[in-house]
């Protein structure tokens, strides 16, 4: 887990991390643990820092409840046969 | 000549002048995606990027818009790169009369040689994954082929499917993958859930450029994709079986991934800037499990930018969308004399055609509307006298000009259907769709006052050969 860091899309403060570069020391790939928003720590400021990352791009909890389902998970068929 | 794999075609590439390295090391972001962004915009001749020069990784070798300008669709159809559009889509629907022609169960593949399965994958290990726009929720794959079968009819291999869809990274063996309703795999992924199953999948990615051509080819669903890679490559597509589910892949590819979507299960993905030149918002999507990666040794890892059209993906959807839509059409009118599609992947579909009677011009765009692929996209159709050609948008726009009045020339059909994804519909998935007959009124419409139209000089095409011959030798 990486620690003081936050999420730059959600503020959420449990961060994974998924890889770190094969040319140790250079960038690692983290990601958010509740929108799962994905980045690596080399991108631009615009990417990677909560002050920079343009409002627009942002979700809250409430966007990743309400995000609608694609597709709708179709309901389940009665079994049929004996 | 057919490429039976990503690399005898960059080598093609490469010998054309299409291919540039880029040998200075650049960062995996944004320097990738930016350059891939800006090839397009260098014009027809654009070439494909590879970088092997990337900061942080080892061992990373990246191929950017191998498809993306009309000099390169050209080469991965095995035509002169200075073939014209009309030309190519011409030629396509040549091959497509000899469709079907079987593939080729072909040993020892090369993907063979590496195999990682259970918790010892790690797709980062494998690919040097890169993101591509700013507001994208992570790291994707946009252009692998993924292969599947109708969980109802496993052994028709007509069903079978090979598709194109967007698929997010999500973990070391997590993948969220977007089946659009109106798509193929979608009606795979249905059939599996409503009996509470997973649904096998097969990712393969880096591919010969007909696999990426056919995969993004709207195909009916009992047609097979490699059936027709084999009538556009002019012999058939060398295939072999997956080794977990036993699927038929291309032999050539450069990393096949196995695993299951999921069944009944959904989970917050995206947003991702599509191929409508907008993001879609974040939405719970499937998620995959994978079990298996098996890779050749030192993959090149094929990726796709899009964005602010034209991008790569607007060449990969261009002829292959025109086809199809064209000969479905043919079927029932075969006065259509041709489909110009290649814009947003068909959302505007312009169409050319002899008229039987007058209201005809009208029956043919209600015909756009309800051919399958029609039924996801097709939001505005425009329909033109079979002397205008669609593909030269001047033509088009004369005809929008002088043949369409309002009064009785635009069909607005209320709340059809749409893909989601298309940014105009209100509610999602749902919109009013646009024919505008720009024709001119025949027998018994009477409407307008046409009198004579300016034909071409019969001279004309004699003294355009002359011209481009003294022009050439200037």
């Amino acid at each position: 887990m990486a620690t003081n860091v936050i999420c730059p899309r959600c503020a959420f403060d449990t961060i994974e991390q998924l890889y770190t570069s094969p040319v140790p020391g250079v960038w690692e790939v983290l990601q958010c643990q509740q929108c799962l928003y994905c980045w690596r720590t080399s991108e631009p400021a615009r990417r990677t820092d909560r002050d920079a990352y343009p409002d627009d791009f942002k979700m809250t909890v409430d966007d990743i409840i309400n995000a609608p389902e694609v597709p709708a998970i179709p309901p389940l068929l009665a079994k049929t046969g004996s | 000549m057919a490429y039976d794999d990503l690399r005898a075609f960059l080598k093609a590439l490469d010998e054309q002048g299409q291919l540039l390295r880029i040998t200075d090391e650049v960062m995996p972001e944004p320097d990738i995606a930016a350059a891939a962004n800006a090839a397009p915009r260098l014009g027809d001749n654009a070439p494909a990027l590879y970088f092997d020069n990337v900061k942080g990784f080892t061992d990373a070798r990246i191929a950017m818009n191998v498809h993306g300008s009309w000099a390169n669709h050209a080469l991965a159809l095995g035509l002169p790169k200075d073939t014209g559009v009309k030309a190519q889509v011409d030629e396509f629907i040549a091959r497509w009369a000899k469709f079907p022609v079987k593939p080729l169960w072909r040993d020892d593949p090369p993907w063979a040689n590496n195999t990682r399965t259970g918790e010892a994958v790690n797709i980062f290990e494998v690919l040097p994954l890169i993101r591509l726009n700013d507001g994208d929720g992570g790291f994707y794959l946009d252009k692998a082929a993924v292969v599947s079968k109708d969980p109802e009819d496993p052994e028709n291999s007509g069903k079978q499917n090979v598709g194109v869809y967007r698929i997010e990274v999500k973990g070391k063996r997590k993948l969220a993958l977007q089946p659009v309703p109106m798509h193929d795999i979608a009606q795979h992924l249905r059939k599996a859930e409503q009996v509470g199953e997973d649904l096998p999948i097969a990712i393969t990615v880096g591919n010969d450029p007909v696999i990426s051509i056919v995969a993004s080819t709207p195909m009916e669903y009992d047609q097979n994709e490699y059936e027709l890679a084999g009538a556009l490559r002019g012999e058939p597509a060398p295939i072999a079986k997956s080794p977990l589910h036993g699927l038929p892949v291309p032999w050539g590819s450069e990393v096949v991934i196995e695993g299951f979507i999921q069944g009944r299960k959904r989970e917050i993905e995206g947003p991702f800037g599509e191929f409508t030149g907008h993001y879609s918002g974040g939405r719970n999507m499937t998620v995959i499990r994978i079990d298996c990666i098996s890779y050749r040794d030192h993959p090149i890892f094929e990726h796709l930018y899009l964005g602010m059209p034209w991008t790569e993906i607007d060449y990969l959807l261009a002829a292959n969308t025109c086809v199809p839509l064209y000969e479905q059409l043919k079927k029932d009118y075969p006065e259509v004399q041709a489909v110009n599609a290649m814009y947003t992947h068909g959302l505007v579909v312009i169409v050319s055609t002899k008229k039987r009677y007058g209201g005809f011009a009208k029956a043919v765009g209600m015909r756009v509307l309800t051919t399958p692929h029609g039924l996801g996209y097709a939001a505005t159709v425009i329909v033109v006298d079979d002397d205008v050609d669609p593909f030269n948008l001047p033509q088009v726009m004369w005809a929008l000009s002088t043949k369409m009045n309002p009064a009785g020339d635009l069909i607005r059909v209320p709340n059809l259907s749409i893909l989601a994804l298309a940014p105009q519909a209100n509610t999602p998935g749902i919109v009013d769709k646009l024919i505008i007959d720009a024709t001119t009124p025949i027998e018994p419409d009477h409407r307008g006052n046409y009198g004579n139209q300016v034909r071409d000089l019969p001279e004309m095409g004699k003294w355009l050969t002359k011209l481009q011959q003294l022009a050439a030798n200037r």
